[in-house]
């Protein structure tokens, strides 16, 4: 009991060390791509040490509370994803929290974003909520296959299945490249980055964002590239001890990078489009052939 | 362009046409003549209205409106028209030409704002670029823009001298 | 350029913070803008310094005024400089907001940008290179630390004379005044 309690605090703190250092190795690897020299790796612990010290205005009580509600969500959500063999939360039912969970992200989003008097908020979160609905579809039958094969809703029993025999991506090969091909949706990296784009709508949700608003959604972002990877280690590469998990996660970061760097931005009718076309088909296949096996 | 010029000569009376370096046509007419012979050349195939632009000449205390026109078709003819008025400076007045042209407005209004002619029956005579009120409006030739800047901008204090 | 001296870290943090990671607002004034994206892009690379360009005010703490400015753009400039938040640091880029440069007569640009918002550095050229940013940028985290940079203190502690100033030249302003004014000081001076 007493080394749950404690994982229950410290897990948090782990989550947010590798978040904030996959977002500066996310700013040095593209500044090395183009073939300059980037800030250190340690730039957005800089950039939330100030943006904490700095003035703050705000709209009313809901903009506070739409924020710390996203990041709420977030932290509770990590400790419900086990990181190697430390699962403080999960039980039987992990799944259907998680899918829950997830949801508590753009809603903090948008509630705060009701309150602050900007047309920009309300254009980003409008396409904030139709990539939800883009991405969310193959995401759940993605999920419903793993949980079909193998015939729990704990993802404790699942990382265990894996580790005494293959990994997911052997077994259930068609729903793991589903999730990979929708990883950069559910991360707002580059080819899916409508949300905060700069160029077309000024920042979109965050447009109004002063100084420790957006210290919390730099955080937030943080645990949010944690949870999404750690979910696709788990599922389908078999986390084993921390550090294996953690070179595993790297390597997912890493591919999900590349194309981050090269590709431009869709609309959020081809977002949509390539959503529901062949991710889903692939996850749909996957489900059907795993509850046949 | 020759013939143009023969068929502009023969129809409307005193007025100065010739052609230079073979494709640009100048006229000067009379100012009441110029809005028949906006609407002739329109139906000769010049239909793209390029420029309104005004000249000050302060000695023969006039000034002179230019129109600019050219063709987007192949068949109206190549090159540009260029149309000249006079009009007196003591207090300039002038019809509008939209009823022609409608892109004009924009540029009715630059002139009225740093010239100060007077467009009748042009719907919206309001600031372009300028945000203040000019006594004497800015491109004439007696505007004296050092004793402007010295009498607006110079006047207002630093604020480390106020206190 | 101290960014890894943990002993400072401790001590000050919030002076640390706002030297290495200035964001600024990508406010294009004037003909100045086009010595912006070479400083941005690959070659003299500008995020090295953590300087990187935002869309927003709310989010930014730098303000670089490039080039001339017209009476539209003091507008627009005072009111971006409004909405910024607190610790912000003006810096003037070219020789027309010191005092007037190349339209030194001109009846639609303003001479003296000091009079309308407090600018707390000035770089000369007409522009500059993007090494005289560089080199500004690291004057700027000298001033920090010596605070002596306090554009932003002398802008509340004078609003009354500041706006005074504005409103001389544009009439009423349609937006209220940033902070509380009370009446007796402006009352002496004359428009």
């Amino acid at each position: 009991m007493v080394i749950k309690a404690v994982w229950i605090i410290v897990l948090p703190i782990v989550a947010f060390i590798i978040g904030i250092f996959f977002l500066g190795l996310q700013r040095k690897i593209i500044a090395r791509i183009h073939r300059r020299y980037g800030p250190p790796i340690y730039q957005p612990i800089i950039d939330v040490i100030k943006l904490i010290n700095q003035e703050s205005i705000s709209h009313g009580k809901l903009f506070d509370m739409g924020v710390i509600l996203s990041l709420a969500g977030s932290i509770i959500l990590v400790l419900f994803i086990p990181f190697g063999e430390i699962a403080p939360l999960s039980g039987s039912g992990d799944f259907l929290v998680v899918l829950y969970l997830m949801l508590l992200v753009p809603l903090g989003i948008a509630l705060s974003g009701g309150e602050g008097a900007n047309p920009n908020i309300s254009i980003g979160i409008s396409r904030k909520m139709m990539l939800s609905l883009g991405y969310e579809v193959p995401f759940l039958f993605s999920i419903l296959a793993v949980m079909t094969y193998y015939k729990t809703t704990s993802l404790v029993k699942v990382v265990g299945f894996q580790q005494s025999s293959l990994w997911g991506i052997i077994h259930l090969p068609l729903p793991a490249i589903a999730y990979f091909m929708i990883l950069p949706a559910m991360l707002e990296m580059r080819p899916f980055d409508i949300v905060s784009a700069p160029q077309e709508i000024a920042s979109g949700p965050a447009v109004e964002y002063g100084g420790r608003y957006l210290a919390l959604t730099t955080i937030e972002h943080a645990f949010h590239i944690f949870i999404v990877i750690a979910l696709f280690v788990d599922l389908f590469l078999g986390g084993g001890n921390p550090f294996t998990f953690f070179v595993k996660m790297l390597v997912v970061f890493l591919l999900g990078l590349f194309i981050h760097a090269v590709f431009p931005r869709f609309r959020i009718d081809q977002a949509i489009k390539y959503c529901w076309k062949w991710p889903t088909i692939l996850a749909l296949a996957g489900l059907i052939i795993a509850r046949i096996i | 362009m020759e013939k143009l010029k023969d068929e502009i000569a023969s129809i409307f009376k005193e007025i100065k046409v010739n052609i230079a370096q073979d494709t640009k046509l100048i006229i000067s007419a009379k100012k009441e003549q110029v809005l028949n012979l906006l609407r002739f050349l329109k139906d000769k195939g010049y239909n793209h209205l390029a420029l309104i632009s005004c000249v000050d000449w302060i000695e023969e205390k006039e000034f002179e409106l230019v129109y600019i026109l050219g063709s987007y078709l192949e068949k109206g003819g190549k090159g540009h028209i260029i149309l000249k008025t006079r009009i007196h400076r003591k207090k300039p007045k002038f019809k509008t030409i939209i009823p022609i042209f409608e892109n004009a407005e924009p540029y009715e209004r630059e002139i009225h704002e740093l010239f100060g002619v007077d467009f009748e029956g042009h719907p919206r005579l309001t600031h372009l670029f300028l945000e203040r009120d000019y006594k004497i409006p800015p491109f004439r030739k007696d505007f004296d823009t050092r004793e402007y800047v010295k009498e607006v901008f110079e006047k207002i204090p630093f604020v480390e001298d106020k206190k | 350029m101290d960014r890894t001296n943990i002993k400072k870290w401790l001590k000050t943090p919030d002076k640390m913070g706002q030297k290495y990671s200035l964001w600024a607002v990508y406010f294009c004034t004037g003909c100045g803008i086009i010595e912006i994206p070479p400083v941005i892009t690959s070659r003299w690379d500008a995020e090295r310094f953590g300087v990187i360009p935002v869309a927003t005010p709310r989010q930014a703490n730098l303000f670089l005024i490039t080039g001339y400015v017209s009476l539209k753009t003091l507008k627009a400039i005072i009111r971006t400089y409004e909405l910024m938040p607190d610790p912000k640091y003006t810096v003037g880029f070219g020789s027309c907001p010191i005092n007037g440069g190349m339209y030194w007569d001109s009846y639609n640009t303003i001479k003296h940008l000091d009079k309308y918002i407090p600018v707390d550095g000035w770089i000369a050229g007409c522009m500059p290179r993007p090494e005289a940013i560089f080199i500004a940028v690291t004057h700027l985290w000298t001033m920090i630390d010596k605070e002596m940079a306090t554009g932003y203190k002398r802008y509340k502690e004078n609003y009354e004379y500041y706006r005074h100033n504005q409103e001389r030249l544009f009439g009423k302003l349609e937006w209220p005044p940033l902070y509380p004014i009370n009446e007796e000081k402006t009352e002496g001076e004359g428009n």
